[in-house]
């Protein structure tokens, strides 16, 4: 099968005055469609330098990014951010909400970046929201909702605009066990139930036990 | 449900004491631009209404007469002919004027004077008598006995209404002097004017110094400086062409030129203190702008990652500006225009600048009124402060790197 995304030889050296940090020594990797895959590893391995390349988020200092066998390591910015908005959902560890923005209008903004009309992103975001049992808080601002909450507003968000891909940062880092718990089989139902590739940064061994594969990386590196 | 323009609004008030202090300033620059357009506006009105009543639109003279120094060489010959053809050519109202410099003396004393005399349309010397009479009243068209004089002149000569006043015009072409009785005292807003102001009728003034001849003809047309004044030139140049030999048709801006030249700079003034006013408006504006940017550095990167372009960027940023510049120009707009109609009326600025308005022509009542273009050089203004203060905002907020804007601790 093609896969849906792939890096080839891909390194990020961090370069701060003349003092040069690698996170990514030539990382070769491939993601099959439909995939529950999570990045593992120790705090920085690599995990998110790695997703964010992999989400056209930064660029490598070398090799190759493949989103559906298109290379996209050299596009230009206003490329990329087409490309994150038709092709790829974006959850990030901190949950990243619009502060002024309710919890449906968080999970139709990126509809909304699209120009989809009024009605058509509501029923959608609506949908996510539901989805992930968030409908009756739709009308609340983030401040008004729990870490979990706001968590499942953020997944609702990427979800609502039915991207190929789901790029997740660490999603459950902030939540208890419970509350991450709830996540994961949330995400675990939904890449079952409508075949949406997962890819996770992670070291929560809770949701390291419900990922089809696990990519372990050690200092910049997969680990054999 | 929200869009990038409910956005923008939500953002801009999230700070609100901020917010309050930027839309205040901007409303300050609307207010005061509006409100210095509309009078300066009335002043220009003002002066123009006074020269043209007082000189004409259009005047016609001897060719060359700022080079002539003898009074016969200034004379318009068969005046009434001249007004007379003029009179086929268009219904302006038209003045029959002729200057005499002469001595004027009463019992006692005697001053140098200009003596008018002319011949004014009923309502022209209506106007006139309203305006300027304070006491008496004007010598009526053909009397060749009355005379009225600036009251600061007949209070030199030590006269009173009914003293004899006595009139030497050496050189004329006319008796050269005559004795008349004061029948009337004129106030004028310039005292030096005041001072050498002496009026007869027309024909009691070419009696004295040119029998049947004018220094000049003016011509009056019912014209505002804003909305008709342009129309003079084509008038002038036809006009002039129906002249006979040895006269020339001026406008009030040839017959005036330093006071056209005042006009002329009152608009670029205007724009300059405009310009200011926003500009430090616009300071604000851009220091709202981007401390609100820099405050959501993490926010934006997150905006940027989920698929935002630099062209949505822009278009936010650009956004939260224009609703501040256009919150600012609602309010300054509104009540700069509340203002300029209780004003409207008309008020006084004597007890501003006195005696010395009237020397620079300076009316001396105010009527605040807006030109047609005056609401939307001041909106456009606000316009241009919002794009410009947002302009570099804008392009930091385009070019952040999302991975770096999430990861920045303001």
């Amino acid at each position: 099968m093609k896969p849906v995304l792939q890096v080839k030889e891909l390194s990020k050296i961090y370069k701060v005055d003349t003092v040069e940090t690698p996170a990514l020594r030539g990382v070769n990797l491939e993601i099959q469609p439909g995939e529950f895959t999570a990045l593992a590893g120790p705090s920085g391995s690599g995990k998110s330098t790695l997703l964010h390349l992999m989400g056209g988020l930064d660029r490598p200092t070398a090799g190759e990014v493949w989103l559906d066998g298109v290379r996209i390591d050299g596009f230009s910015k206003t490329r990329l951010a087409h490309l994150r908005l038709w092709n790829l959902g974006f959850v990030f560890q901190a949950y990243n909400l619009i502060p002024v923005l309710t919890a449906l209008e968080n999970a139709a903004f990126v509809l909304e970046l699209r120009g989809e009309p009024r009605e058509a992103r509501e029923e959608k975001a609506l949908r996510a929201l539901e989805t992930l049992g968030m409908k009756d808080f739709a009308h609340r601002r983030p401040n008004q909702l729990s870490g979990g909450q706001q968590q499942r507003v953020a997944v609702a968000r990427a979800l609502a605009a039915q991207p190929k891909i789901i790029l997740a940062d660490e999603p459950t880092a902030n939540l208890d066990s419970k509350t991450g718990l709830a996540l994961i089989e949330h995400l675990r139902t939904l890449n079952r139930a409508q075949g949406i590739t997962f890819v996770f940064s992670t070291h929560d061994p809770r949701l390291l036990e419900r990922v089809d594969r696990i990519v372990r990386l050690e200092d910049g590196q997969i680990a054999a | 449900m929200f869009n990038l323009l409910s956005l923008s609004w939500r953002n801009i008030w999230r700070h609100r004491s901020r917010s309050l202090m930027t839309v205040g300033a901007v409303a300050l620059a609307v207010f005061f631009t509006l409100f210095y357009l509309s009078f300066l506006g009335a002043m220009e009105n003002g002066i123009y209404n006074n020269l043209t009543a007082s000189v004409g639109h259009l005047q016609v003279r001897v060719e060359g007469y700022r080079e002539k120094r003898e009074f016969r060489d200034l004379l318009i010959p068969n005046a009434a002919g001249v007004e007379a053809q003029l009179a086929q050519k268009t219904q302006a109202a038209r003045v029959i004027a002729l200057e005499v410099p002469a001595l004027i003396a009463g019992e006692t004393r005697s001053r140098g004077a200009l003596l008018l005399g002319n011949q004014r349309p009923p309502e022209m010397r209506a106007r006139f008598i309203q305006q300027h009479l304070v006491e008496g009243t004007l010598p009526a068209v053909g009397d060749l006995e009355g005379i009225a004089l600036g009251q600061a002149l007949a209070k030199a000569l030590k006269l009173r209404l009914g003293d004899p006043v006595y009139v030497y015009a050496p050189g004329t072409l006319g008796r050269g002097a005559a004795a008349y009785r004061l029948v009337g005292l004129l106030r004028f807003p310039d005292p030096a004017a005041e001072a050498r102001s002496a009026y007869l009728s027309l024909a009691a003034a070419q009696e004295l110094a040119a029998p049947g001849s004018a220094t000049r003809i003016e011509l009056h047309f019912p014209f505002t400086r804003y909305t008709q004044d342009a129309q003079l030139g084509p008038i002038q140049a036809q006009l002039a062409q129906q002249l006979g030999p040895g006269l020339s048709l001026e406008s009030w801006k040839e017959v005036s030129p330093a006071i056209a030249q005042i006009f002329d700079l009152l608009t670029p003034l205007v724009l300059i203190f405009a310009a200011l006013f926003f500009g430090l408006a616009g300071l604000l504006v851009l220091n709202t702008i981007y401390l609100s940017l820099l405050e959501r550095t993490r926010e934006l990167g997150v905006i940027v990652a989920l698929g935002a372009g630099p062209a949505q960027v822009t278009r936010m940023v650009v956004l939260e500006s224009l609703l501040l510049c256009s919150s600012g120009a609602l309010v300054g707009g509104g009540l700069g225009l509340l203002s300029i109609a209780a004003l409207s009326g008309g008020f006084s600025l004597e007890a501003l600048y006195g005696e010395v308005g009237g020397v620079f022509g300076l009316p001396e009542t105010i009527y605040l009124s807006l030109r047609a273009w005056d609401i939307p050089i001041t909106l456009g203004f606000a316009l241009a402060t919002g794009l410009l203060a947002a302009w570099w905002p804008a392009r930091v907020a385009a070019s952040l790197e999302p991975v770096e804007a999430m990861r920045f601790t303001a």
